[in-house]
């Protein structure tokens, strides 16, 4: 891959960071939950957080390459500092920056940029996600008012988020995923409630919860975009979405393989480094292979959204393979480590336990065969 | 206000360095490069003097081959200094202390600069004599090995490490400071400036440019030599510490004749 100077430079500054501040956290974050504010908080400052937020509000405005090497780089030491990143940046900052009014965006994006606040995305409820017709969150005008009802779910980020886009039905006629609108949702808006973070397999010190929304009334400006807009609108913030959870995997792997070629270089077995042996040298050939072949769909995808081609496709296949590649290569990192790789001492099971995300959030590794399919099937 | 910041490319302290022999020079075509830490803490402190207010302009100065740029725009420019000058010249290889300094001061003399930063010394060659053999030719007060800077009107003051305590000084300004670390912590480029930087100005010049003879060197490097190879590791096995202390202590008698 073949990265123009600042791209290299922002790569650079982003393993600084995760080297210098991350490294030190990564486990303790993992073991104890908590969303590490402090950290969140100097990536704002250094521009991680306003990625995706234009320059007139404050924001870096980068090319998605240089996003996707920030949340690699990231997520190659703390899988959970990668996904809050990615997700504020393209779940919680993308459909505002590009769909929002002018107002919307002063309000929202300034603070989302250096860290002040964080933004978020509430699509999935517990009957709709990637079924978007079975979403019950209802948007009823009255007056100049919204008024919002509902629940959602696995919602990033939302402890932290100054306002999160949310999904509703504005149209209870239409059918299937017809008749739904996005609104800009302030957190502290009376009615709107973060409830508990989930306890995780993985991606542990991200904030995950569910919402819920009991006669939540908003202006008519807090609309997104155009009432009925909704379905093509999350359409267009999950492919970048994709893209996010590709780099974040991608990151994940190398994290493990990283661990697991040092390992396998010191660790001595019958007199000889156990790197050595093919049944071991095989194996890091066989991850380095798939991790090679995820980067290149990951920043051809990136690269694609880069030059303004449709990009969707490539997406869902960097994700799909960016994700399997991770669950394929922390478990053999696991293995290589042997007993090591089984306990906390060594990162290997905490990049293994992450990486299970990759294959679930933002469209299962199941949805990601369904619209490549589509697409090559109909192209 | 006018501050020059010294600084030099040198390679990551993590670099292999590949010598199997005395040889009398290093091959340094795998090496990977960065900015001299001690110089880091030098563009960190004028960073922070531009910051704290003021009409402030930070001109970062270094000598190198054409690889220098990448390092001058990351750790420099992005970092927060206003523009560069580069002085790249083959005839500048393996130049010596004194002949960098006669390079960096015909540099300086084309500004007139307030403050002059630089680090300690470079983590390469160790030296630590560029930065008072510069102050020395332009004929300035220097102040070296410094952890804390305060600037005056016309002057500074500044703190020094001495055996066992610090010693608190004053110079007049224009003035040349070496900086020790525990002076500040270097930040890491924002992303907004990394962006900003290729736009910032960095000029590159030659002795010729600088109406200067290329100096000679006044010392010649005859050889470097790895290190001695270093002998086994050997791990005394006992049932108990005690035990274990007793037979370590006689093989450093006996064997190794330490003690």
């Amino acid at each position: 891959m073949i990265l123009n100077e600042n791209q290299k430079m922002i790569r650079q500054m982003a393993r600084d960071f995760a080297a210098s501040k991350l490294a030190p956290i990564a486990a303790e974050i993992d073991r104890s939950g908590e969303f590490p504010e402090t950290t969140v908080k100097e990536m704002g400052a250094l521009g991680f957080l306003g990625l995706a937020v234009p320059e007139a509000y404050g924001g870096v405005d980068s090319d998605i390459t240089s996003y996707a090497l920030v949340v690699e780089e990231i997520s190659r030491v703390c899988g959970s500092h990668g996904l809050t990143v990615a997700a504020h940046n393209s779940l919680g900052c993308w459909p505002i920056a590009h769909l929002g009014s002018d107002a919307q965006k002063q309000a929202w994006l300034p603070g989302a940029a250096t860290g002040e606040h964080l933004l978020s995305f509430g699509l999935t409820e517990a009957g709709a996600g990637s079924d978007a017709g079975g979403t019950r969150t209802t948007a009823v005008r009255d007056g100049d008012q919204w008024v919002l009802n509902g629940t959602k779910m696995w919602i990033t980020n939302s402890h932290y988020a100054g306002a999160i886009v949310i999904t509703a039905k504005t149209d209870l006629e239409a059918e299937g995923s017809r008749g739904i609108s996005a609104f800009v949702v302030p957190t502290d808006t009376p009615g709107f409630t973060v409830e508990k973070k989930e306890d995780k397999l993985g991606m542990r010190a991200s904030d995950t919860a569910p919402l819920t929304l009991e006669d939540v009334r908003l202006p008519a400006d807090a609309l997104l975009g155009e009432e009925g807009g909704g379905f093509k609108y999350f359409m267009m913030t999950l492919d970048g979405g994709r893209i996010s959870i590709a780099a974040v995997a991608l990151g994940l792997a190398v994290g493990a393989f990283d661990t697991a070629r040092v390992y396998a270089q010191e660790r001595h077995q019958f007199g000889r480094p156990i790197a050595s042996f093919q049944a071991i040298e095989f194996m890091l050939a066989d991850m380095a292979t798939q991790i090679e072949a995820a980067r290149q769909l990951t920043y051809e995808a990136c690269r694609l959204k880069d030059v303004g081609e449709s990009f969707g496709h490539m997406a869902a296949m960097a994700k799909l393979h960016a994700s399997e590649t991770a669950m394929f290569v922390t478990d053999r990192a696991i293995q290589i480590l042997g007993g090591y790789g089984y306990t906390t001492e060594y990162p290997a099971e905490r990049f293994y336990r992450d990486a299970k995300l990759c294959t679930i959030g933002e469209g299962t590794s199941e949805i990601q065969r369904m619209v490549i399919g589509r697409h090559v099937l109909t192209d | 206000m006018k501050i020059a910041v010294l600084a030099k490319q040198v390679p990551d302290s993590e670099t292999r360095i590949n010598l199997p022999a005395p040889a009398p020079e290093i091959d340094d075509s795998g090496f990977t490069r960065v900015l001299n830490p001690y110089d880091a803490y030098a563009v960190e402190e004028a960073v922070k003097i531009k910051e704290a207010g003021g009409e402030v302009e930070i001109t970062a100065i270094t000598i190198g081959p054409e690889t220098v740029k990448e390092t001058v725009k990351k750790d420099c420019l992005a970092v927060g200094c206003d523009k560069a000058v580069i002085v790249t010249d083959p005839a500048l290889d393996g130049a010596d202390e004194a002949a960098v300094a006669s390079v960096l001061a015909a540099v300086l003399q084309k500004e007139s600069y307030d403050l002059i930063l630089c680090g300690l010394k470079a983590i390469d060659d160790d030296s630590g004599q560029v930065g008072i053999l510069v102050a020395e030719k332009l004929g300035l007060p220097h102040v070296s090995v410094v952890t804390k800077l305060t600037l005056g009107d016309g002057s500074l003051e500044a703190e020094r490490e001495i055996e066992g305590g610090k010693e608190i000084v004053n110079a007049s300004l224009p003035a040349l400071v070496t900086c020790q670390k525990g002076l500040n912590e270097p930040r890491l480029p924002s992303l907004p400036n990394i962006m900003k930087a290729g736009a910032k100005p960095m000029e590159t010049v030659t002795c010729a440019d600088l109406g200067l003879e290329p100096p000679a060197n006044l010392v010649q490097v005859k050889t470097y030599s790895p290190p001695p190879a270093r002998g086994e590791c050997r791990l005394v096995e006992a049932d108990e510490p005690a035990a274990a202390a007793k037979e370590l202590a006689r093989l450093l008698n006996e064997e190794a004749k330490v003690i």
